[in-house]
């Protein structure tokens, strides 16, 4: 997958570029709106990630001239967070809008929700490790044995196994379990999360759910620092 | 063209003295000349009287020319006068006419009438001098008739009611004059402590603003603006000092996680050291640039809801199913805390359901802070004709009445050594307080004896 990122700012180029390299793309920095805007046209990049305020032309002035001739998914990165901005980014053809500071796990969300072509389908069973996970009768196994969980612990252990290997930021997840859109400085999803672990994890020798300090929670077989 | 107040005061002023003045000079004028006319009229008439009278004691007209001197001579007390006396045949017997008045051919009463003052006729004779007469007939003892004239030249009169005239209208003119300039002088004496007022609100700047204007130099009528002014001052002092000490306490919470992450950084450079560590201080700086960025949005949005047009995205919903919905995201934490939390009532709320949300969130996790272990947090929507009441109640301490007014201060902490505007205790209360506002409701908090405080939020009927 080939990204192009439209970003004046060497810093934030540098740390974009490094992150989603290790994440498994190609990545290209352009400086300015006018460069950036000549290697999305000539080139085929899968996403553009676009800073708004770019010396030359500005991120608003490349999404309107990009959409003239090409259909590439653009996320918008600005520090200016009022409503008629994100309005404006979206109205122009931008497919999403990322307020800085953000967290770099919830960019790669984004980022791969954009480049997933089709919309996830639904999977009845998932299982990881000896974790067993029936979605449509919302039973959990492990090991064989039954564990009773409330529906947002469900809810909870769903999104983690749905993005198995995926770092979900606390603020995702309080969102996708609780529909809570705002950045709350309560630990909830910390206790949640340990509650569930009480569950799942706490009997058994391999873990399942890790913490990935100061970026947020990961389910999977092996462990993420 | 804009006239100052003085000018336009004096303006008036001085029309309205100019308008009276010559009303009264015309007046007198007019009063004067009829004064002049009358006597001088009256004079006419006797000396025509005196003359029929001689005239009717003389035998013949030839006995008029022989008397010409004692007929003459009752005229001759007004040098002003001129007289004449005509026989039947138009022949002048006596003609007594001072060389600057021709006397004219007047209508002459009969003798058998009384002479009187209405008779006098006037005219401007050839040579521009104007001139009173009258005339009579006369039956002298022979029978036969003459007719005298009597006639004043008016020429000095004229001169003196012209002189008259002029001084009036000097008058008139200068004491316009002087009023205009009196007034002009006196208004901008009356007006000015609004000049002072002017200069005292020239000296106030945003950090001059403890400055007054002083109100008991001002006369009644300033007195009111000059308070009002005051009023407003003290208005703008407040509001400045708020923004100053959130200003203040917001730099003062920022250094915080900055001095965190500075230091650990450079404590972690001084020296080599394992991956977990630098892992460690990683993730740590990565908690303190939350909760900068927390500190960030916390304030912008409290900015962004303060401008006017701040765009609410209303729906309607069950307030009671959001509280639910909200004590389900907490449900973990007040386990922990073995606090209980129960929600009750319905009510259909008109709000932007976010804000809802980020509010009563607000109330229930500073709630959960002070709610001792063990205890029951009530959560209850309750809807009213004035609107829709959320109440959020906890046993905790009691806060005295001086307290509670403070609690939505922005950066109020009840605990004044703890200092974090990235948590509720510093914003999260001023944020519930202006989301309740936007939507044109109020919020309260009181506190009983028992220590159970209650946060109120009413929200306006739709």
């Amino acid at each position: 997958m080939r990204l192009l990122v439209i970003e004046d700012e060497r810093k934030t180029g540098e740390y974009l570029k490094k992150g989603l390299e290790e994440s498994g793309f190609t990545v290209d920095i352009a400086s300015n709106g006018i460069d950036g805007l000549h290697l999305a046209i000539e080139d085929d990049y899968d996403l553009v990630v676009l800073d708004v305020m770019l010396p030359g032309l500005d991120g608003w002035g490349v999404v309107r001239q990009l959409r003239a001739k090409k259909r590439t998914p653009v996320l918008f990165l600005t520090a200016r967070d009022d409503v008629e901005d994100r309005v404006k980014g979206l109205e122009l053809g931008g497919d999403d809008y990322l307020v800085k500071p953000f967290a770099f796990v919830e960019l790669l969300a984004r980022i791969r929700t954009l480049l997933r072509r089709s919309p996830a389908r639904e999977v009845e069973q998932l299982s990881i490790g000896d974790l067993e996970i029936d979605v449509i009768r919302r039973r959990v196994k492990r090991a064989g044995q039954r564990i009773d969980l409330t529906p947002r612990e469900f809810a909870l252990l769903h999104l983690l196994a749905e993005r198995r290997g995926e770092v979900l930021s606390r603020t995702q997840i309080a969102s996708y379990v609780w529909d809570m859109n705002f950045d709350s400085d309560t630990n909830v999803v910390e206790v949640a999360i340990r509650r569930l672990r009480a569950k799942i994890d706490e009997p058994h020798a391999l873990k399942l759910i890790h913490t990935v300090r100061g970026m947020g929670y990961v389910m999977d077989t092996n462990g993420h620092g | 063209m804009r006239l100052s107040l003085s000018a336009r005061l004096a303006l008036i002023f001085s029309l309205i003295v100019i308008l009276s003045l010559s009303v009264v000079g015309v007046i007198l004028f007019d009063a004067l000349s009829d004064r002049v006319y009358v006597q001088d009229d009256l004079n006419i008439v006797l000396a025509a009287r005196h003359l029929r009278r001689l005239a009717a004691e003389l035998d013949t007209t030839a006995g008029i020319q022989e008397h010409q001197e004692r007929l003459v001579s009752l005229v001759l007390g007004d040098p002003a006068l001129a007289m004449r006396v005509e026989g039947a045949d138009g022949r002048a017997l006596i003609d007594y006419d001072p060389p600057h008045m021709p006397m004219i051919d007047l209508r002459a009463t009969p003798a058998t009438q009384r002479v009187v003052s209405e008779q006098v006729q006037d005219w401007t004779s050839t040579g521009g001098v104007p001139a009173r007469g009258v005339a009579t007939m006369a039956t002298l003892r022979d029978g036969s008739s003459v007719k005298i004239s009597v006639a004043r030249s008016m020429s000095d009169r004229a001169t003196l009611l012209d002189n008259y005239r002029a001084v009036i209208w000097g008058t008139v003119t200068s004491a316009a004059l002087a009023a205009v300039a009196l007034c002009y002088v006196l208004v901008r004496r009356a007006l000015a402590p609004l000049r002072t007022i002017a200069a005292s609100a020239h000296g106030i700047t945003a950090e001059r603003l403890d400055s007054r204007i002083d109100v008991s130099r001002a006369p009644l009528e300033l007195h009111d603006l000059a308070e009002a002014l005051n009023a407003m001052l003290r208005r703008l002092q407040l509001g400045f000092d708020r923004l100053w000490q959130f200003t203040a306490d917001l730099a003062h919470d920022l250094r915080t996680p900055i001095a965190n992450m500075r230091g650990a950084s450079e404590v972690a450079l001084t020296r080599d050291r394992s991956t977990s560590d630098y892992q460690a201080l990683l993730a740590s700086n990565i908690e303190e640039c939350d909760r900068v960025s927390r500190m960030i949005e916390n304030v912008l949005f409290l900015a962004r809801a303060e401008n006017p047009q701040f765009a609410l995205h209303r729906a309607e919903f069950d307030a009671g199913e959001e509280l639910q919905r909200i004590a389900d995201y907490f449900e973990g934490i007040a386990a922990d805390k073995s606090v209980q939390v129960q929600v009750s009532g319905r009510a259909r709320l008109y709000a932007e359901r976010e804000l809802f949300r980020r509010a009563v969130s607000n109330l229930l996790a500073n709630a959960l802070r002070y709610t001792p272990v063990g205890q029951t947090i009530t959560m209850a929507a309750a809807q009213s004709d004035s609107g829709v009441a959320i109440t959020v109640q906890n046993p905790g301490e009691c806060i005295p009445p001086g307290e509670l007014e403070k609690l939505f201060d922005r950066f109020y902490r009840g605990d004044k050594a703890r200092s974090n505007s990235g948590t509720s205790a510093g914003l999260g209360l001023a944020i519930v307080k202006t989301i309740v506002e936007i939507h044109g409701g109020n919020a309260h908090a009181r506190s009983d004896a028992q220590g159970v405080t209650t946060f109120e939020l009413q929200f306006p009927a739709a």
